[in-house]
């Protein structure tokens, strides 16, 4: 008996110090990042332009690490700034919160509510890291960002590929729309209807310094009622370049509808943008990067309808923005841009003018 | 009988449990050995740093050490000092990212590595082509992102730790070699 406590006493010691060696202590952490817009629009014969100005998002994440393989997240959003019970007014989200088991370079998994790997911004979109002052129409429209949800994912890195494999709550069929596509058949993990799940995948490629260039699918066969789905495709593609005071970011995607055994009408949505900045901060000599930038974005979340007609000029968006962003750090951005945004049918064009400031830590 | 069996199972998990601590320093003197040559011979110490110019390292480099130590271990081939290996960390997001710089005589950086990343997001720079960046970098580099490193993508928070942790290091090589050169 005495002879194994020794034993124990020993190997618990030895444990110690190889303990020590291990480098890990388990510790909670907090994060954020938060943004302020100043907004204004003149739409073509309108006599008073509309202005606001708005705390569009305020996020704490917070996270807990019980050992180096098992790990809390989470990302608790409120929106616009206050909440009064309806989404026009303000939203609380918690957008994630999950178990992470981080196995090791090449595996691990994620339960609990989580993101969808589809683009660049659903899974990145803290204020920093985006040029314009509101996130992408892209990414509002053909991916709808935050795109979040109850699941389960595994995800991991082989050499130069990362790759994420989700499976969660579907998209309610009865909400898609020709005017915001799977925007609002989101069901935001609130008693989510798991009649049909969504599966997703991306994979990356990081070889080459300064580029991320990737690709996602997902499928969903979107449950509207009784014997009544539609089957949901989103294929997207995204490339960035950030190196040599170049920014480059391309993506685009598109969502395949079939719904026609229920006499959905419409087949497919469409979108892609571009950004194109250059970045003056080491030409001028300055702490931080001073980025003018250009983007170019179209989409249309009913380009293809049964029948075809008007239908698929009406909500056909074209695009431009010119842009100045200033980080005076990576964490913080100031940004500001101006451009017009056209609708194909009525030929409307709205003239924008955003201010914004954003920080991330 | 019982009380033995639980030991024995509390041995087990215990040594499961801290069983990455051995690999770390196992798959550290791999890579060393890989890049030295097997003809190498490593002399392994904990160094303490002056608290004086790790306070002044920190200051100018707006990145505390993990430790008030590094792991170095001396490279020999024969009776020719080759260089050093150094193992520190910093924290990513929440978790330490241990790293090896491997130094010639003179401070200049001649390989980088990732020995452990434990974030679920961020691991590319663990990636060969971007830690090759700082290979010939020295204490006149400047360890600046767009400027002598690139940036990664979905990666911003671990460039910037493990740039201002491997510039921590360039600038206590002169102390690590005066420490340890002649021991």
């Amino acid at each position: 008996m005495q002879k194994y406590i020794l034993f124990l006493i020993f190997v618990l010691t030895s444990s110690a110090l190889k303990a020590q060696d291990d480098f890990f202590e388990p510790k909670s952490t907090l994060g954020g990042y938060g943004e302020l817009h100043y907004n204004v629009s003149k739409t073509d014969g309108a006599t008073e332009s509309s202005k606001t100005l708005d705390f569009h998002r305020f996020i704490i994440f917070f996270s807990h690490a019980w050992t180096e393989k098992w790990s809390f997240k989470s990302e608790l959003e409120l929106e616009h700034n206050f909440v009064s019970g309806s989404e026009e007014s303000g939203e609380l989200e918690l957008e994630q919160a999950y178990i992470n088991y981080h196995h090791n370079d090449a595996f691990g998994f994620q339960v609990g509510i989580i993101l969808p790997s589809a683009g660049f911004t659903n899974e990145y979109h803290e204020p920093p890291l985006f040029l314009s002052v509101e996130r992408p129409d892209y990414a509002k429209y053909i991916i709808p960002t935050t795109w979040f949800g109850n699941g389960a994912a595994i995800y991991g890195r082989l050499d130069d590929f990362s790759y994420k494999m989700v499976v969660m709550e579907g998209l309610d069929g009865s909400e898609i729309s020709a005017t915001k596509g799977i925007r609002s058949a989101r069901l935001k993990g609130y008693q989510a209807n798991a009649q049909e799940l969504l599966y997703n995948g991306r994979v990356n490629y990081n070889g080459i310094n300064g580029l991320v260039v990737g690709g996602s699918f997902s499928y969903n066969d979107a449950y509207a009622g009784l014997d009544s789905t539609i089957s949901t495709t989103l294929v997207e593609i995204h490339a960035k370049y950030d190196a040599n005071n170049v920014i480059a970011v391309i993506e685009y995607g598109n969502i395949l509808y079939d719904g026609k055994r229920m006499g959905f009408p419409i087949e497919k949505a469409t979108g892609y943008y571009f950004d194109l900045g250059y970045d003056l901060g080491s030409s001028l000599k300055i702490e931080g990067r001073l980025i003018p930038w250009f983007r170019y974005t179209e989409y249309n979340t009913a380009a293809s309808v049964v029948g075809g007609g008007s239908g698929e000029k009406a909500n056909h968006y074209k695009k431009w923005l010119l842009g100045l962003s200033f980080k005076p750090m990576d964490e913080i951005i100031f940004k500001l841009d101006y451009g017009a945004k056209k609708n194909e049918l009525s030929d409307k064009k709205d003239i924008l003018f955003n201010l914004g400031a954003g920080y991330m830590f | 009988m019982k009380i033995n069996i639980i030991l024995l199972l509390l041995l087990f998990f215990v040594n499961i449990q801290y069983l990455p601590a051995g690999e770390i320093r196992d798959k550290t003197e791999a890579v060393v050995n890989t890049f030295a040559g097997h003809e190498a011979t490593l002399r392994f110490q904990k160094l303490l740093i002056n608290p004086k110019q790790k306070k002044d390292i920190e200051i100018q480099v707006r990145q505390r050490f993990f430790k008030n130590f590094v792991y170095v271990w001396k490279i020999n081939v024969g009776d020719s000092l080759k260089g050093y290996a150094v193992l520190d960390n910093v924290y990513g997001k929440s978790m330490p990212i241990t790293f090896l710089v491997i130094f010639d005589t003179t401070g200049k950086i001649m390989t980088t590595e990732i020995i452990k990343y434990r974030e679920a997001y961020g691991g590319q720079i663990a990636n060969k082509n971007w830690l090759n960046q700082f290979s010939g970098m020295g204490e006149e580099s400047a360890f600046k992102k767009g400027v002598d490193i690139d940036a990664i993508s979905g990666a911003t928070i671990s460039v910037n730790a493990i740039t201002k942790g491997i510039k921590k290091l360039v600038l206590l090589f002169s102390y690590i070699h005066e420490s340890i050169k002649s021991s």
